[in-house]
């Protein structure tokens, strides 16, 4: 009974909140991008132990983003929050060679996940402003995009310090969360 | 090596000199029995004491023969070993010293090659590069020729537009010059139609003019007859107030008579009453006379006036038929003219009409008039509209033609600029290939190098081939050696036969003497009780002296034999390994790593696979069970790949069962319950799941908050009632007060 109303009401005050996961290693700069998306400002981080959740506007459309901690330790709890999930923000550092591996499994294990079958995967190739940053299709190799299938995904190369990058990939999640409705 | 060798064959020599003080004692054991045996002897056996003494003696003979020949043997064989032993160290050390020349100009040989391997492995990873560079370079050629070609048809596109919407604009402007002539013939119509409307209305005003004058003329006419009307009225007033005056007179006449015969019926009246009163009273007669005196005054008063009447009357009737007549004549006069002037009015009245006629006709002429102007007006108008609105599309046609002709000469400067990009992409492509065939030559030389590589590695091989043939007829060589030596092992086995057939010989006499000794024992039980027997046993006493010098010298050949023998084995052994040692070593050692490593990736391989089938497997099996099972079971579904998956991929942390992972991170429950109980109803209902995981909720539980937080957020519904552990401990629900 709540359910239905509420879900007319929904419909009739406009547009349900997007929900947007932002995951990733640590140190990938998931909290950087979150508020320099919130507030668009640079805030000094530590890291995150649990999540950080805002409700970011853009384009008239309300995005409700969860910013999940990605230590190790702490990784296995992202499954708790895939349900419902719209879009998935994956953000890889550029300068880890590393760990790119580590990363790539995670997402595979990650994109595996029923509840994350719908969900529009946007990978950020962060840290570009750095010297020695990967180049998106090496990371998309190396992240093993080109074999997805059944997903709609795109790579962006952004720094989260310098701003670059965020407006295009917002625009094109705005674009394909709009054109999928 | 020669070290070794050296170590091996001292050691050798130690084994061959030590055996005789170690293996000699077991045979002690036979010495004490014979002793034993001998001390029963009797004396009845002095014969055949004395034949065995003979045998003894034979078998010392024999045993002094056997010694010396094998003496002479073992010399030989000693003699024959040493110089065996110092042609093999000898040549030991001239394969060794070739060994070591050979294993230095092979492992020289193997770093040159591992040099020049890690060089070719360093060009291979650049070339590797190179290519990728290049495949990434072709690939945004091809890119870019798609863009080039996408844009070409998009200019042909847009062109192909142009040309269809100039198409439409031409024929547009044929229609609109179409409708044009139409609108000029319409005009020339309407011109023509005006024209013929003007002379019309020039006549209609001519006809207007005449027929004002002929109105002036009437109302001049009509004008004088007022004149006499207004004269006659006159007049008509005048005799009407004369009339009046005469009709006065005549009322007051007629009033005065009246008035006149008021008074004579009043009079008489009165006459008649005094009369009355005269009969009545006839009393007074004197005043009867004075009545009648007066009565006769008034009735000629009376008869006066009557006269006077009459002939105001007269009077009156004559001037009031002259009047009247005067009136006849007047009303005559004035009939005569009102009909002249009826006829007057009707025909002011009937050039009035045509006068209006006239007007109205005017009128409508010039409003047919201005209607033709207006219409000119508008036709011209029109005209004019169209003429720029064809001078607009010729212009717009023309604007459009210098647009499209700019578009056009725009395109075919991009379309240059493009063909040029094009050209200058073929250059760097005719360069990239060149720099590929540059690369494949490269390459092909590197095969050339390898091949080189090849034929040295080859030539190696070869090389230690014969090596190895070396190493064959060594082997031969020393095969030969251990056929004399086997040959001279037979010699001394069948020497060994002969010791052996002597020993059975000497057993079987050993046997005999046992046989005896247990013949003699018989007698000497039936002899028990003599003593003195001890006398007669001195001879089988001796017996026993002399065999332990036999058994061991037996002994020792014996194991004089093996140690031979030993030598040869280990020998055999040492031969084992190859001369080539090196070389070879490092290549087998090199091409067994590499079949190791090459097994180890096709078990790799096949567990990959094994892996990826289970997962097929696991992925359709649970697709299955999904689809059978409805979707409020779908969460438990979910939850079993989980432990399935975190077998499958250890390495991965974010599938892995948080069921069986008791250590909850403390910090991180304790941020996210501080959240969940801060945050926005929306948000934390979103929580649900990590706080149930975390906290080990159990299904019920978990369904419980998720109820509650709906009813929160809802506007309607009703708070949904506890269940599991959450529920008040009560035990019997509430009393009511009553």
């Amino acid at each position: 009974m709540g359910g239905f109303f509420s879900s007319i009401f929904s419909s009739l005050f406009g547009t349900r909140e997007m929900r947007i996961l932002i995951l990733g290693l640590d140190g990938a700069g998931k909290t950087t991008i979150l508020y320099r998306l919130q507030v668009g400002e640079v805030v000094t981080t530590i890291p995150t132990i649990g999540f950080n959740v805002e409700t970011v506007t853009y384009k008239n459309l309300k995005f409700q983003v969860w910013d999940l901690g990605g230590q190790t330790s702490i990784r296995p709890y992202w499954r708790c929050y895939y349900s419902n999930t719209d879009a998935v923000i994956y953000v890889v550092d550029s300068c880890d060679r590393d760990r790119i591996g580590i990363s790539k499994s995670e997402l595979v294990a990650m994109l595996e996940e029923e509840e994350l079958r719908k969900a529009i995967l946007v990978v950020f190739a962060n840290k570009q402003d750095m010297e020695q940053a990967m180049t998106p299709s090496e990371m998309a190799n190396s992240l093993g995009l080109p074999a997805l299938k059944d997903r709609k995904w795109q790579i962006f190369k952004t720094s989260a310090t310098k701003g670059t990058g965020l407006d295009e990939a917002m625009e094109w999640l705005v674009e394909t969360l709009k054109s999928r409705q | 090596m020669f070290a070794k060798l050296k170590k091996k064959i001292a050691e050798e020599t130690a084994v061959a000199q030590r055996p005789g003080g170690s293996t000699r004692i077991p045979r002690s054991v036979s010495k004490e029995s014979v002793t034993s045996m001998g001390a029963d002897s009797g004396d009845d056996f002095v014969n055949y004491a004395e034949q065995v003494r003979n045998h003894q003696k034979i078998k010392e003979k024999l045993e002094i023969a056997l010694e010396k020949h094998q003496d002479s043997s073992m010399r030989k064989f000693q003699e024959q070993n040493e110089t065996f032993q110092a042609n093999r160290a000898k040549m030991a050390e001239g394969l060794a010293i070739a060994l070591a020349r050979k294993d230095q100009e092979w492992s020289e040989k193997v770093d040159q090659l591992e040099k020049e391997k890690r060089f070719l492995t360093a060009q291979l990873q650049e070339m590797q590069n190179q290519s990728l560079n290049l495949f990434q370079k072709r690939d945004e050629l091809d890119e870019l020729e798609g863009f080039q070609q996408q844009e070409l048809s998009k200019v042909k596109h847009m062109l192909l537009k142009k040309e269809e919407s100039l198409g439409k604009l031409e024929q547009e402007l044929e229609a609109r010059t179409r409708e044009l002539s139409h609108t000029q013939e319409e005009l020339m119509i309407s011109n023509q139609m005006s024209s013929e409307l003007s002379q019309k209305l020039e006549e209609l005003q001519r006809h207007y003019s005449t027929l004002e004058e002929q109105r002036d003329h009437v109302t001049a006419s009509k004008t004088g007859a007022e004149n006499k009307i207004a004269a006659l009225e006159l007049k008509e007033q005048e005799l009407q107030t004369s009339i009046q005056q005469l009709s006065i007179n005549l009322q007051k006449v007629t009033a005065e008579a009246e008035h006149k015969e008021k008074l004579i019926t009043h009079l008489q009246e009165k006459v008649a009453s005094l009369e009355k009163i005269l009969e009545q009273n006839l009393s007074g007669e004197e005043h009867v006379q004075e009545l009648l005196k007066e009565k006769t005054v008034a009735e000629q008063n009376l008869e006066d006036t009557r006269q006077q009447l009459l002939a105001a009357r007269n009077m009156q009737a004559t001037t009031v038929g002259i009047l009247e007549t005067q009136v006849k004549e007047l009303e005559q006069s004035l009939q005569a003219s009102e009909e002249k002037l009826k006829q007057t009015r009707e025909v002011v009245a009937s050039q009035e009409a045509q006068l209006q006629a006239l007007s109205r006709a005017n009128e409508e002429s010039r409003c047919t008039q201005q209607q033709a102007l207006s219409a000119q007006q508008q036709f011209t108008e029109h005209v004019h509209a169209l003429e720029a609105q064809v001078a607009a599309l010729e212009r717009a046609r023309a604007a459009e033609e210098t647009a499209t002709k700019h578009e056009m000469r725009e395109l075919e400067k991009a379309n240059t600029a493009l063909k040029e990009s094009k050209n200058e992409y073929e250059c760097s492509l005719q360069l990239h290939q060149l720099e590929l065939k540059k690369l494949k030559e490269e390459c092909g030389q590197r095969e050339v190098v390898s091949v080189a590589m090849a034929q040295a590695l080859e030539e190696m091989r070869k090389q230690k081939e014969e090596f190895q043939q070396q190493v064959a007829n060594l082997t031969a060589l020393k095969d030969e050696n251990e056929q004399s030596l086997q040959e001279k092992i037979e010699v001394i086995l069948q020497k060994e036969e002969e010791i052996l057939q002597l020993k059975k010989g000497h057993d079987s006499a050993l046997l005999q003497i046992r046989q005896l000794q247990s013949e003699l024992e018989a007698p000497r039980s039936v002899r028990a009780e003599e003593p003195g027997a001890a006398t007669a046993l001195e001879d089988p006493q001796r017996l026993p002296g002399q065999e332990p010098g036999l058994a061991p010298s037996v002994n020792e050949t014996h194991v004089n034999l093996k140690a031979v023998k030993d030598p040869v084995y280990q020998l055999s052994a040492a031969e084992g390994t190859p001369n080539g040692e090196i070389g070879t070593m490092a290549l087998g050692q090199l091409q067994k790593e590499k079949q190791d490593l090459e097994q180890h990736l096709v078990e790799k391989n096949k567990v990959i696979k094994q892996m990826q089938q289970r997962m097929l497997e696991l992925k359709k099996t649970l697709q299955k069970e999904l689809k059978i099972r409805p979707d409020n079971e779908l969460f438990e579904t979910r939850e079993k790949p989980g432990p399935e998956v975190a077998n499958l991929a250890p390495s991965v942390t974010n599938n892995a069962d948080l069921t069986d992972a008791r250590e909850i991170n403390f910090e991180y429950l304790k941020h996210v319950v501080l959240k969940f109980m801060s945050c926005r109803e929306s948000e934390a209902f979103h929580l649900i799941k990590a706080v149930s995981v975390l906290l080990n909720f159990s299904q019920e539980e978990e369904n419980m908050l998720k109820e509650t937080l709906e009813y929160k957020m809802s506007w309607f519904g009703s708070k949904p009632a506890p269940k599991g552990s959450i529920r008040p401990s009560i035990s019997n629900p509430r009393i009511q007060w009553s």
